[in-house]
């Protein structure tokens, strides 16, 4: 079985840093892989370079065995990439339900202009009960018409999640889902993002820095250090592993 | 090559000019993070003092004290402190709109303080304008430019000096960053901000008193012009470094000299371009510049979440009771004022209404591009320009009644909205803003000049239209035409609102990045948003152009294009019902001032402006949200005293 996403020797430089350098690796469909190591490791600019955020300079990227690297993000968010941001990337002045109903009706793809201009614009009912379905699911219902701005960092997150599900990816790529979180928080979020990608059978990619969510979530982990990949398999495994020991948790653990 | 030296050499202290003003933009978006546009306005009104000082009698160097020394920094103290302050941390189009503001109204209070004499032959600062003191290959050096040039000189190296051995410099250096991370460092920021602002604000004092005996005659408009170049010369230093600021400042001079010295003289093209010039280079940099487009794109400031949300609007917070009363109010209102208008009111009236609805329309256009997208145009008059001429020559030429001559005006303007929207798609904000502000005066400058669209200032005729038995050239009956167009656009503007168009451009405007990562494609829908807000503006243009009888290229100027911003902002740009209620505003304010109050009033317009402006960057929703809010917190009766800051 081809994997859902494959990227090869990816290599992308800022002036002389190399943020990337012969990066590959792999997420099959359905499974949750986690992506870990210190700041400053090139894993944010390696999503920017999967999403279509930024170009690499070499290397490629397919997606269910179709390369994608020369296409623009909205492009590949239309062949199924989903993704949430670092730094909260919400639509100011629209509510969460906005948010989700945004995405819903880019998932159908049937919006345009004329339609809009024949009166047949607004949000239908089945669209409004799936956008309600999934905010249930978040927990976000209560806050579903108040000011995204009100919102407090984690609840933004969720919304940013939602809002990339009701896309409907098929891989998730998730860029620190519990930054900003508490510990309880951060257990509920990976509960949740478990039963979500399972029941819905996404496959995800996720930067975290919380080892405890990292290791209820994903099956196993890649290591990034200085722009290259130093270590992979399940997180004990590679734990274990004393170049990433070095890298990850310092010299003298 | 001497012939170009002979070109080229007038042009420097043109040059350091620019790059004096450049300097000031960019000290000030460094430390407060505002591209400060009333910068020519300043160095006017330091001119302004300087000439007024000295006419009556004071020493040369007595007005220089006064007009640039203390009266510069002052005034840029006082702006920092009332206006620019409070906008820091706010989205681009406050910021923008708080510098067009002053931009309008620094002229108009000199205009209500000194008179509205033209002032002539403003007095030199240091050598004789009339002496030649240099001869250098071919040209001559007078002493107005020969002390521009010295001057300069001595005041970029006293900044490079400053920058690199005082402590002030540095904190200034630091500010770039985040003014709360300064401040958090035990600096007071504050105060680091007002130095800034002075200090800029000095800069452009003595920029304007240096070149004013070049200009002849002191006005407002040329000094607006010089800071276009200034602009210019910013972008060349990446908004960052004051040295390519300097640099392209003087580069820009001389270039421009060379132009107007190699084209041919009298034509269009080579009088036009020499104004729009800075800001073809300006377009240039910012096309092909990428590090140019990401500074400007947004602020960065780490602490930026620390700022309280805004308050939703109250069209959201009122229950479907409440929406329903007040849309059959709105029907009901609409229809009195109608039947009003076809019966007793004054024909002279229903001109005035009428001018009202039309810039309604307008009015409209720029709801939809700035108000729902988020996307900032500065040539919006040149979009109605476009309109305007498209009809009249259809109707001059071939007899084209304007009825259908609006739709072409529309389509028209729907093309140049496209043309337009093309090379600014991967700019936002200020950028977009300033790329627009170019094409506006290319299109003011040379696009209106030829006889076959605008005829310049002499303009054309555009007749009222016929339809059947139905002659328009009632004011009544072109009322009514008005009104139903009125009724279409806010129709189709509601229904790109309500609809999938509608929420993706909301999206756009909130985050581009997100917006893309679902699927929307930020490309084709800034295409679509400039088409059908330049149509829009088209249309209104036709019958505009019809309305009066007839238009020139004045009708269309730059300065228009920013006052239209600047209105529509203050009344609220996230409403239709905005756009009604600016178009009201600014058609009373403008007849009422100019006809039926003494001459030497005129000039209130722009100080409501200025005052308009004070309000609006303390309540960016606009005039409109705001009351409405105060009514509504009224009506629930909800006693938590502070209703509105919450």
């Amino acid at each position: 079985m081809t994997a859902l996403l494959e990227v090869r020797n990816l290599r992308k430089r800022f002036g002389g840093i190399r943020a990337l350098d012969d990066v590959s690796l792999e997420v099959r469909a359905n499974e949750a892989v986690g992506l870990i190591g210190p700041n400053g490791a090139g894993k944010t600019t390696l999503f920017d370079c999967i999403s279509g955020v930024q170009r690499a300079d070499r290397g490629r990227v397919d997606l269910a065995g179709e390369r994608i690297d020369d296409l623009g993000v909205y492009r590949r968010a239309r062949l199924g990439i989903g993704r949430t941001f670092q730094r909260l990337e919400l639509f100011s002045a629209m509510t969460a339900r906005e948010h989700m109903l945004v995405a819903e009706r880019e998932r159908r793809g049937d919006g345009s202009l004329l339609k809009d201009l024949l009166w047949k614009g607004a949000p239908r009912r089945d669209e409004i009960a799936r956008v309600d379905e999934l905010l249930d699911e978040l927990g976000l219902e209560e806050l579903a018409d108040a000011p995204i701005e009100s919102l407090s960092l984690g609840q933004g997150r969720l919304v940013e999640l939602g809002r990339a599900l009701m896309r409907g990816p098929r891989l998730l790529l998730l860029d620190e889902p519990s930054s900003g979180l508490d510990s309880l928080e951060s257990a509920r979020l990976a509960a949740l993002l478990r039963d979500i990608c399972e029941r819905r059978q996404i496959a995800t990619l996720v930067v975290e820095h919380d080892l405890e969510l990292v290791h209820s979530l994903a099956q196993r982990v890649y290591v990034m250090d200085f722009g290259s990949i130093i270590g992979a398999g399940t997180l004990e495994d590679v734990l274990g592993e004393s170049s990433v020991r070095r890298a990850y948790l310092g010299d003298e653990v | 090559m001497s012939q170009a030296l002979s070109y080229a050499i007038p042009g420097l202290p043109y040059g350091c000019v620019f790059a004096l003003l450049g300097m000031g933009l960019v000290l000030t978006y460094q430390t407060s993070d505002v591209f400060n546009l009333a910068f020519g306005a300043q160095a006017y009104a330091s001119a302004v003092v300087f000439f007024i000082v000295v006419r009556d009698g004071w020493p040369v160097w007595a007005g220089f004290l006064v007009a640039v020394v203390f009266g510069a920094p002052l005034l840029g103290a006082l702006l920092q402190a009332v206006l620019y302050r409070h906008v820091r941390t706010q989205p681009p189009l406050v910021k923008l709109v708080a510098s067009l503001g002053m931009l309008i109204a620094i002229p108009a209070v000199l205009e209500v303080a000194f008179g509205a004499d033209q002032l002539i032959n403003p007095p030199s600062l240091w050598l004789s304008p009339s002496a030649i003191y240099l001869h250098a290959a071919g040209a001559t050096i007078d002493g107005t430019e020969l002390s521009t040039v010295v001057v300069t000189a001595a005041v970029a190296l006293l900044l490079s000096l400053m920058f690199h051995f005082t402590q002030i410099g540095l904190r200034m250096q630091a500010m770039a960053e985040s003014p709360r991370m300064v401040s958090l460092a035990g600096v007071n920021a504050e105060g680091v901000g007002l130095a800034s602002w002075m200090l800029s604000s000095f800069l452009a004092g003595l920029a304007g008193v240096m070149l004013a005996p070049a200009f002849g005659g002191l006005q407002s408009i040329s000094f607006t012009d010089l800071l276009v170049a200034a602009v210019a010369a910013a972008a060349a230093g990446s908004l960052k470094s004051l040295p390519w600021t300097f640099f392209g400042g003087i580069l820009l001079g001389v270039a421009e000299e060379l132009l107007s010295g190699y084209l041919p003289s009298g034509e269009i093209l080579s009088s036009g371009l020499r104004p729009a010039f800075p800001f073809v280079v300006l377009l240039g940099l910012l096309v092909f510049l990428p590090r140019l487009r990401k500074r400007w794109a947004r602020s960065d400031d780490p602490l930026a979440g620390c700022d309280p949300p805004p308050a939703p609007l109250s069209s959201s917070t009122g229950g479907p009771l409440f929406r329903r009363a007040s849309r059959g109010t709105i029907v009901l209102l609409a229809g009195a004022f109608v039947a009003s208008t076809m019966t007793w009111i004054s024909g002279s009236w229903v001109f005035t209404i009428t001018e009202m609805l039309v810039f309604a329309i307008v009015f409209l256009s720029i709801v939809l591009l700035t108000g729902m997208s988020g996307q900032i145009s500065l040539c919006q008059a040149a979009f109605v320009g476009v309109g305007a001429f498209t009809a009249g020559q259809l109707a001059d030429h071939f007899g084209l009644s304007i009825i259908v001559g609006m739709f072409l005006a529309g389509a028209a303007s729907a093309a140049v909205g496209v043309v337009v929207a093309l090379p600014s798609l991967r700019l936002g904000g200020l950028a977009l803003a300033l790329a627009t502000l170019a094409f506006g005066l290319l299109a003011d400058n040379i696009g209106f000049q030829y006889s076959w669209s605008g005829n310049g200032q002499s303009g054309i005729n555009v007749p009222r239209p016929q339809l059947a038995s139905i002659n328009f050239t009632s004011n009544r009956a072109y009322f009514l035409l008005v009104f139903v167009v009125l009724c279409v656009c806010i129709a189709v503007v509601r229904a790109v609102a309500r609809g999938t168009t509608g929420r993706q451009l909301a999206a756009l405007g909130g985050s581009e990045l997100a917006a893309a990562s679902i699927g929307i494609n930020p490309a084709r829908l800034k295409i679509i948003v400039f088409a059908l807000s330049a149509g829009i503006a088209g249309v209104g243009g036709a019958l505009y152009a019809s309305l009066d009888g007839s238009v020139s290229s004045s009708d269309f100027n730059t300065l228009i294009s920013l006052v239209l911003v600047v209105v529509i902002a203050i009344v609220g740009v996230s409403s239709i019902e905005g756009a009604i209620e600016a178009g009201v505003a600014y058609v009373l304010l403008n007849t009422v001032l100019t006809n039926d109050l003494p001459t030497q009033y005129s000039s209130l317009l722009e100080l409501a402006f200025g005052a308009g402006v004070i309000v609006y960057v303390l309540h960016p929703e606009g005039v409109v949200e705001v009351s409405k809010r105060f009514v509504l917190d009224h009506l629930r009766r909800q006693p938590d005293g502070n209703g509105l800051a919450t």
